[in-house]
C-alpha cells in the first residue's frame, strides 16, 4: 500500500493543554534562539480543537502566566473568578458544611472555565505561530524502529463495518518526526502502548484512575452566585468508594454539575451514572438545579494515582507529558496546569534534543530533570499517599489527608495501589450469593427532568461516528456468556456511561453482547476498569467522537 | 427584494430549494409583501422553467461555462456581483451540504451577516428575527441580523412544506444574466460526484410509516408490523435496535444514525422514544404510539398513544382496516 509520509522534527500527538502548551513553547523558544527552524505538527482526533476534551474545570493559572504572560490582553476565556470555596458533606437527606475549607480544596486566585473554550483558544494562538494542528486525525499506532520512537501513523478513513475499503477509503499517513510528545491523555492508546512496549511502568505504583461525569445546566441566575465552588463527598458513595461531587457556578446561571467516582471500586454492581443521578436527586443539589436545563452531557476518565505512579516519561525519540503520564494533582482536584506545565518542559527537551542531535533517551532525560526540579515535583510529591490512602476509606484517606498536611508529605514508607479493576468482587464475594436481579445499586428511574437515563444523556454528549466502520473497542476474548455474566453480572452495561454495552437477551439464542460504539463518548473507562482486562480502546476514525462545545 | 439562490443538480431542481420558497414567500409576507425573485446558477435545464412556471417571480439564471460543475469559488465569484447588482434585502438559500460549503464564503466576501439553519420566522416588519436550533435543538435562539442589508439566510430541511408554494398562474420571466469570473482564481477543480449506493427507499417521502421498536420481541414477529404497513399502504420503518440486530435494513433506520422522516401519520409500535428516535420523526403530522409502558416517552411526542400489547392491538386494527 502506497501511504503518505511527512517528516517533521517534533510531533505532538493529542491537541489538548499539555499539547498545544508543547506546541506553543516550541514556538516560542524557536523565536527566542533563532537559527534553523525546528517543524512542527499536532495531531489531535476531535474534528475541532477542544471538542473531545471535558474537566470541571478549574484552572491554576500559574502555568498559564509563564506560557502566555499576557493572557487577559489576548482574550483567554476565563468565565469567571473563584470567589468562594464551600466543601460538604453528604448523608442521604442531609448535607454538612465542612467549617473551614481544607487547604488543598482552597481556590483563591483560580478561574472557573470551559476546558473547552481554553482549548480552542489555545489552538487558534498555535496556529497563529503558524504551526499546523491536524484536527481529525487519530495516532493509530506508533511507529518503532528498533529500540526507538520515530513517529506516528493515523487511522486509516474509509474502511467498512467488516474491515473492507470503502470507495472514499485513505490510507493512514506516517508521520516521522526526531521527537514524539504524546500527549493522548488520560488511558491514551498511543501511551498504554509504549508502556508495554518499552516497560515505562516499571518499579513505579500502578496507575490510578476515576471517571468524571459531568452535566452542563442553565438555571436561574439567582440560584448560585457565579464564582462559587461547591465540593461534596459522601453520599451517594459508601465509605469504601472514593469520589464525590462537584457544582462551579458560571455567569447567566451556568453551572458545572458533576461527578467523580474511583475506577477501584468493590460492588460489580456500582454504576457511576446512577451516583450521578443518585448525586443530582440529593435535595442540596436538586434545590439548585430543579426547574433548569440540562445543555450538555459528558464523561471522562482522569488519572488519581499522583507522583508515584507515574511512569518513566522518556525514551528513545519519545517524551509523554500530561494526563497520559498520570500528571495530575488528584488532593487539589487539578491538573490542567501539570499539563501545560509538563507540556512545556517536554518541548523545552524535545527543542534542545533536535538542536544538539541527539533525540536518543539520554538526549531527552533532561525532561526528568526538569519535573524533578520544576514546581512539579514541589506540587505532587509530598501527597504522593494520598490517594492511596483512600484505599483505606473515606475516612481513613481523610484523616490521612490531615496528617500528611501536617507533616508535609513525610511518612515512614510510601502507601501502596493497587490496579483499580483488580479490586472489583465477584457477585457471589460481594453479596454472599449472586443477586436475583443485575440492576444497579441504588437503581433509581429517570425522572427526564433531573435525571436523566443514559441513552438520552450521550445524545446530549453530541457524539457522532460514521456508523459503517469497524468497532474501535476491540474485546479480544468474548468472556460475556462464559464467565463473566455469572461472576460479575457484565459490569461493562454499568460503568460504561454511555450505552454502549449491551447484553441483548434474545428468545432464540442466549445473551450476546451488542456494541454500540457509536454512542463512544471516548472516556476510556472499559478501557482501564474491564476486570479481565480484555477490552482496549482503539481511535475510530478521525473527527468522530462527542462535541463538548461549552462544556 | 428577497432574492433565492436555487439548487439543482444539471438542471434537475433540489426539492429543498421549493421549501426556501416557502420560507421566502413568509418572510416577504412579513415584510409587507417584498417581492421574491430567484437565482439560478449554472447550467440550468428544466430548474429556470420549473420555477418560472410556478409564477413566483422573477427568474435569473447565470450563465457561464465556470458555473456548469460546482465549485465553490465560482459561485462565489458569481454571487458577489449578482447580489451587488439586485440588491436584495434578503438572500435565502436551503441548508444544504452545497449552501455550506459556499455561503460562507459568500457572506464573508460581503461582509455581511449570516443566520443558517433557520426553523422559523418572527419578529416584525421592521425587525424580523430567526429562529435557529443550538445544543442539539435543546434551545432555539432568536437572531436579529445588524447592519446594511443584504443578510444571508439558511433555512432547515424540512422546516417549511414544500407544497405550501403560493403558484400564480401568470409565468414569470427568465433572463439570462452574463456573470464575470476570473477562471484563474477558481482553487478547486470539480471531480466526478461521487456516486453513493442508491437508496432502495425513500423513507422522508413517506406519507404514512409503520415503525416497530424493541417490543416487536423477533424476527419472526415482524409480519404483525408488515400486515399494518400494507393495509394502510404504509412503509415499514424500525428504531435502532432493530437494525442494528439486522431484522430490518439499515436504510429502514428512524433517528439521528437514520433518516430523518415528517410523515402524514407515524405509528410507533413498541417503540420506547430514545431522544436518537425522537429526532428523527418528531415532525411527523399525527404520530399514533403504542407501547405497553405507560411510562414510555413516546407518548410525551404522540398524539394518541393506547398503552397495551401491540400483538392484540395491531391485528384488531387490521381486521378493522380490511373491512372497509
Amino acid at each position: 500500500m502506497n501511504r503518505d509520509t511527512l517528516d517533521v522534527d517534533v510531533l505532538i500527538v493529542g491537541g489538548g493543554p499539555a499539547g498545544l502548551s508543547a506546541a506553543l513553547r516550541l514556538a516560542q523558544l524557536q523565536k527566542q534562539r533563532g537559527g534553523d527552524p525546528v517543524s512542527v505538527a499536532v495531531l489531535e482526533k476531535a474534528r475541532d480543537a477542544g471538542a473531545h476534551i471535558l474537566s470541571g474545570a478549574i484552572l491554576d493559572p500559574s502555568a498559564l502566566h509563564e506560557l502566555v504572560p499576557d493572557f487577559r490582553q489576548k482574550g483567554a476565556p476565563l468565565v469567571a473568578d473563584v470567589r468562594r470555596d464551600r466543601v460538604y458533606f453528604f448523608t442521604e437527606k442531609n448535607s454538612l458544611r465542612f467549617p473551614v475549607v481544607p487547604p488543598p480544596l482552597r481556590n483563591h486566585g483560580n478561574f472557573i472555565i470551559s476546558l473547552n473554550a481554553f482549548v480552542k483558544w489555545l489552538a487558534g494562538s498555535v496556529e497563529a505561530e503558524g504551526i499546523d494542528v491536524f484536527a481529525g486525525f487519530a495516532g493509530r499506532d506508533v511507529l518503532i524502529e528498533g529500540d526507538r520512537v520515530i513517529g506516528v501513523r493515523t487511522g486509516d478513513r474509509g474502511v467498512d463495518k467488516h474491515g473492507e475499503r470503502k470507495a472514499a477509503f485513505e490510507p493512514g499517513v506516517d508521520i516521522r518526526a526526531k521527537v514524539t510528545i504524546f500527549c493522548d491523555g488520560v488511558r491514551g492508546n498511543l501511551t498504554k502502548e509504549l508502556l508495554r512496549r518499552f516497560q515505562l511502568g516499571r518499579g513505579r505504583q500502578p496507575e490510578q484512575f476515576a471517571i468524571g461525569i459531568k452535566e452542563l445546566w442553565e438555571v436561574q441566575p439567582d440560584r448560585v452566585e457565579a464564582g462559587t465552588v461547591i465540593h461534596s463527598m459522601g453520599y451517594p458513595l459508601r465509605h469504601d468508594e472514593f469520589g464525590g461531587g462537584f457544582i462551579y457556578a458560571m455567569p447567566e446561571g451556568r453551572l458545572s454539575v458533576g461527578f467523580v467516582a474511583g475506577l477501584d471500586y468493590q460492588d460489580p454492581l456500582f454504576d457511576p451514572h446512577m451516583a450521578f443521578n443518585r448525586f443530582k436527586k440529593h435535595p442540596f443539589v436538586a434545590k439548585l438545579i430543579d426547574g433548569g436545563q440540562m445543555i450538555r452531557y459528558g464523561a471522562k476518565a482522569l488519572p488519581e494515582g499522583g507522583w508515584n505512579t507515574i511512569p518513566r516519561p522518556y525514551m528513545n525519540g519519545a517524551l509523554i507529558a500530561g494526563d497520559a503520564a498520570s500528571f495530575l494533582n488528584s488532593m487539589r482536584l487539578k491538573g490542567i496546569h501539570l499539563a501545560m506545565r509538563t507540556g512545556m518542559l517536554a518541548a523545552e527537551s524535545a527543542f534542545d534534543a533536535v538542536r544538539s542531535g541527539d533525540t536518543s533517551a539520554a538526549g531527552l532525560a533532561s525532561y526528568q530533570e526538569k519535573i524533578e526540579t520544576s514546581g512539579v515535583k514541589t506540587e505532587l510529591y509530598p501527597v504522593r499517599n494520598v490517594h492511596q490512602a483512600f484505599g483505606y476509606g473515606l475516612f481513613a484517606g481523610l484523616a490521612f489527608a490531615g496528617v500528611n498536611l501536617l507533616t508535609r508529605g513525610r511518612w515512614p514508607e510510601d502507601l501502596h495501589g493497587h490496579p483499580g479493576h483488580e479490586r472489583m468482587k465477584t457477585l457471589t464475594w460481594y453479596y454472599g450469593s449472586k443477586p436475583a436481579s443485575l440492576a444497579p445499586s441504588h437503581a433509581l428511574s429517570a425522572d427526564r427532568r433531573l435525571t436523566f437515563d443514559k441513552l438520552t444523556n450521550v445524545h446530549y454528549s453530541g457524539t457522532a461516528h460514521d456508523e459503517d466502520q469497524p468497532s474501535h473497542l476491540l474485546v479480544h476474548t468474548e468472556v460475556c456468556g462464559s464467565i463473566c455474566g455469572a461472576e460479575y453480572g457484565h459490569p461493562c452495561t454499568r460503568f460504561c456511561p454511555a450505552n454502549v454495552y449491551e447484553i441483548v437477551h434474545e428468545t432464540t439464542s442466549g445473551p450476546r453482547l451488542q456494541i454500540n460504539a457509536s454512542n463512544c463518548v471516548h472516556c476510556k473507562t472499559c478501557d482501564i476498569m474491564d476486570p479481565y482486562a480484555v477490552i482496549t480502546w482503539v481511535p475510530p476514525e478521525g473527527g468522530g467522537g462527542p462535541q463538548y462545545n461549552g462544556m | 427584494m428577497i432574492l433565492v439562490i436555487a439548487e439543482h443538480r444539471q438542471g434537475e431542481l433540489n426539492r429543498a430549494t421549493w421549501e426556501t420558497v416557502v420560507a421566502a414567500q413568509l418572510l416577504a409576507e412579513r415584510l409587507g409583501g417584498l417581492p421574491v425573485n430567484v437565482a439560478v446558477p449554472g447550467a440550468t435545464g428544466s430548474a429556470a422553467q420549473e420555477l418560472a412556471a410556478a409564477g413566483i417571480g422573477d427568474v435569473v439564471t447565470l450563465v457561464d461555462p465556470a458555473l456548469e460543475a460546482y465549485t465553490p469559488d465560482a459561485y462565489v465569484m458569481a454571487l458577489t456581483g449578482v447580489v451587488a447588482s439586485m440588491s436584495p434585502r434578503f438572500v435565502v438559500l436551503p441548508h444544504t451540504y452545497q449552501a455550506r460549503d459556499f455561503v460562507p464564503a459568500l457572506a464573508a466576501r460581503l461582509n455581511k451577516p449570516l443566520i443558517t439553519d433557520v426553523t422559523a420566522i418572527a419578529g416584525t416588519a421592521d425587525a424580523p428575527t430567526f429562529l435557529r436550533p443550538m445544543f442539539q435543538g435543546k434551545l432555539a435562539a432568536q437572531v436579529r441580523p445588524m447592519g446594511e442589508p443584504p443578510c444571508f439566510v439558511t433555512f432547515q430541511l424540512g422546516a417549511f412544506r414544500a407544497d405550501q408554494v403560493k403558484k400564480s398562474s401568470t409565468q414569470s420571466s427568465v433572463t439570462n444574466l452574463a456573470v464575470t469570473i476570473a477562471r484563474s482564481a477558481i482553487r478547486q477543480v470539480p471531480e466526478v460526484p461521487f456516486q453513493e449506493a442508491q437508496r432502495a427507499v425513500d423513507l422522508s417521502q413517506a406519507a404514512r410509516i409503520v415503525a416497530v421498536g424493541r417490543g416487536i420481541k423477533s424476527k419472526e414477529q415482524l409480519p404483525v408490523a408488515e400486515s399494518l404497513a400494507k393495509a394502510l399502504g404504509a412503509e415499514l420503518a424500525a428504531s435502532r435496535p432493530i437494525c442494528d440486530s439486522g431484522w430490518l435494513p439499515m436504510e429502514r433506520q428512524i433517528g439521528s444514525s437514520g433518516q430523518t422522516v415528517a410523515p402524514k401519520l407515524y405509528l410507533a409500535l413498541g417503540i420506547s422514544g430514545a431522544i436518537q428516535h425522537l429526532v428523527g420523526m418528531k415532525g411527523s403530522r399525527t404520530i399514533v404510539a403504542i407501547n405497553k409502558d405507560a411510562d414510555a416517552p413516546i407518548f410525551e411526542v404522540a398524539d394518541y398513544g393506547i398503552v397495551g400489547d401491540l400483538f392484540e392491538i395491531v391485528p384488531a386494527i387490521v381486521a378493522e382496516l380490511e373491512k372497509k
